[in-house]
């Protein structure tokens, strides 16, 4: 073993500690094992998309009706995902929710609205009840990752996973750095969770400020791009999301408006809605984002968010809770002289995010199976890397369905872990380090804003079979360029190792789209050569894996789940997409 | 870009400050850095052009040292939204 390497031997590593990330690190602890989580921020208490805060919870809770029980909301599932949907996995995530929350109520995260001394639940985004609990979670991250620090897990902070180590198609740890220290890390792991989020800083939003993101900006598609790199199966990589944002601000808080009521209204002041949903401003978050998208390209834009004919009591209480979703929202409107209250908000749509294109249910990402683990031995998946995804909700109730899957797994005989590859550790480790050595080489920022530039021409909202293959052109070529990326320091290194997965990312959602030749779920995957939905012909997932020059696209029908393309249950089910 | 033209979102007041290392521990984007165990240094915003504008640093700063400001491109944003619909290819 090699002087500079910091080894270490665990059970389980997790990788990304958000909320998927400890909830799947708590029932592997909780089960006796071993377990390190490797996370970029400093903290668990308040790291990932909702470190600072989140406002609502989708869940079923069994309180007596009927919408409350996961047989009615499973009956509109299909619905809800345009038929695009692992309904094998959707069922276990669904059936879990109750005893979810439950536990995470027993961390000590309350759901309860003083107000009232119960649950304030409300209905948004195209659901078929009030499945959303409003509430106050600005310290729901803090008690999930202090039951990770409480039941003894051991997390390695400031430190970037950068590839996983894999033998004979299965996993067996990871190589990761401290970008403060500068220290490398091999680690040996029975079982790799893979929980590092989305891919943001995809796309141009409306600012051009480059890290002004409605989700974590720090969220890269490191986990797609490590998933890719061990060969895993990657699915729904077309779809994009994109939310309506104050114009300037790509921040959280679309739920909170459409749920209390508040209206769009264009430039004629017309309430334009239902013109493309009977459900209005309820409709599914893809659907009130076409709609803008659509009145903004008909020129009947500015859009606006007004809340004025709201009663005061609605109003008290979303200006109250303004800062849960997004601390900084009350600053904005403050230093932008806005009151919302009194005035229409001009809004924008904001960047794209590969993440689940606007609908609850829908990941995009690996393909996991009921137990979260992917196509690779070992390998596990949870949150908004993995194939079944719906918000914090989804990331707690998948990311601790993973975790058990991880403790069910490594219940089996193990076997010995593998000695580590030094060669390929000591290579991995030496070209990341050229890095720091390529002056006058591209920087990680302009490489990236090309990326964001080619995604948001060609690979964005509409989408043609001319535009994809210029946009593969341009995202091929600039992987060429990714050997000569300049780093100023181990913090540019991190960046620059997220520069290559945001690539990656764009570039296997432009192969995918590609593929899909229909219209699915309006601009979540709009082709402008295939403007109809084709549900003869693609109510199927694509799915994209690393093949020997370009990605492997395949195809495979709805009717059966994701885990029927695993190798490791049977291959035959794919069939090829010329 | 050059440092000069960097807007600074998070703004410290010297004064104020009790350069504790709680905003450079809480920072998400590893933007902050403060000098462990060195009560006399203040924090530098290392990388203010990779801010979120999550306001996680002022919001556990102690003494309320801390400002979150917005520059212009964000609070008198003009940009026109159809030029981020894309293009279309013929």
């Amino acid at each position: 073993m090699s002087a500079e390497w910091q080894t270490i031997d665990t059970d389980v590593l997790v990788i990304g500690g958000g909320v998927a990330g400890c909830m799947a690190a708590i029932p592997a602890l909780e089960a006796g094992l071993a377990v390190v989580v490797c996370e970029k921020g400093k903290v668990l208490d308040h790291c990932g998309s909702v470190g600072c805060g989140v406002d609502h919870y989708l869940t079923i809770m069994d309180s007596g009706p009927e919408w409350d029980t996961p047989e009615f909301l499973l009956k509109h599932v299909p619905e809800l995902t345009d038929g695009i949907v692992d309904m094998a996995v959707t069922s276990r995530v669904i059936h879990e929710m109750p005893r979810i929350l439950r536990k995470i109520e027993s961390f000590g995260v309350d759901f309860k609205d003083p107000r009232y001394g119960d649950y304030y639940r409300l209905r948004s985004f195209g659901l078929p009840g009030t499945y959303h609990i409003n509430f106050d979670g600005t310290e729901f991250k803090k008690h999930i990752g202090q039951q990770v620090r409480k039941k003894k897990g051991t997390v390695l902070t400031r430190t970037m996973a950068v590839q996983l180590l894999t033998q004979d198609e299965r996993v067996y740890g990871a190589l990761a750095f401290n970008f403060r220290s500068g220290e490398w890390f091999a680690i040996r792991a029975d079982a790799v969770v893979l929980a590092a989020g989305e891919v943001n800083r995809l796309s141009n939003n409306a600012s051009g400020v480059a890290f002004d993101s409605w989700h974590c900006p720090y969220n890269t598609g490191d986990a797609h791009r490590m998933g890719y790199d061990a060969g895993a199966v990657l699915t729904n990589m077309e779809f994009v999301e994109t939310t309506l944002t104050p114009k300037g601000f790509s921040a959280q808080g679309l739920n909170a408006l459409v749920s209390e009521g508040a209206h769009f209204i264009n430039n004629s002041g017309e309430r334009f809605m239902f013109k493309y949903d009977d459900k209005g401003e309820n409709a599914r978050r893809a659907v009130i984002a076409d709609a803008v998208i659509t009145e903004y390209l008909l020129g009947n834009g500015p859009i606006y968010a007004d809340c004025r004919h709201l009663p005061k009591d609605v109003l008290d209480h979303m200006e109250a809770t303004l800062q849960v979703d997004r601390y900084t929202m009350p600053a904005f409107y403050e230093q932008k002289h806005l009151k919302f209250r009194e005035e229409p908000v001009e809004v924008s749509i904001s960047e794209l995010s590969i993440r689940r294109s606007g609908v609850y249910f829908r990941g995009s990402g690996l393909a996991v199976d009921t137990d979260g683990q992917t196509s690779i031995g070992g390998l596990f998946a949870a949150g908004d890397c993995a194939s079944v995804s719906g918000g914090i909700a989804g990331a707690s109730v998948l990311g601790h369905i993973a975790g058990e899957g991880v403790a069910a797994h490594l219940r089996k005989p193990r076997g010995a872990r593998p000695s580590i590859d030094m060669r390929l550790a000591d290579a991995l480790r030496a070209s990341a380090l050229q890095h720091l050595a390529q002056p006058g080489g591209m920087s990680w920022k302009e490489f990236e804003r090309k990326t964001r530039q080619t995604v948001t021409d060609y690979v964005g909202v509409r989408r043609n079979a001319k535009g994809l293959n210029l946009a593969l052109e341009t995202l091929k070529a600039l992987a060429i360029q990714e050997p000569t990326l300049e780093a100023d320091d181990l913090h540019g290194l991190m960046r620059v190792h997220e520069s290559k997965s945001i690539r990656l990312s764009a570039e296997l959602m432009a192969h995918a789209s590609l593929a899909r030749a229909e219209t699915r779920t309006g601009s979540s995957h709009r082709r402008l050569d295939y403007p109809a939905t084709d549900d003869e012909h693609w109510r199927k997932f694509v799915l994209v894996q690393r093949g020997e020059k370009s990605p492997r696209v395949s195809t495979q029908s709805c009717d059966r789940p994701l885990a029927a393309a695993f190798t490791r249950v049977g291959r035959e089910s794919l069939s090829s997409v010329g | 870009m050059s440092a000069e033209t960097v807007h600074n979102p998070i703004r410290i007041d010297p004064e104020t400050c009790v350069k504790c290392n709680l905003c450079d521990w809480i920072c998400p984007g590893d933007l902050i850095y403060k000098e462990e165990d060195n009560r006399e240094t203040l924090p530098v915003i290392a990388y203010p052009d990779e801010c979120w504008y999550c306001g996680l640093c002022q919001s556990i700063c102690p003494v309320d040292a801390i400002t979150i400001v917005f520059p212009k491109e964000m609070i008198d944003c003009k940009t026109d939204v159809v030029s981020l619909l894309g293009k279309v290819v013929e």
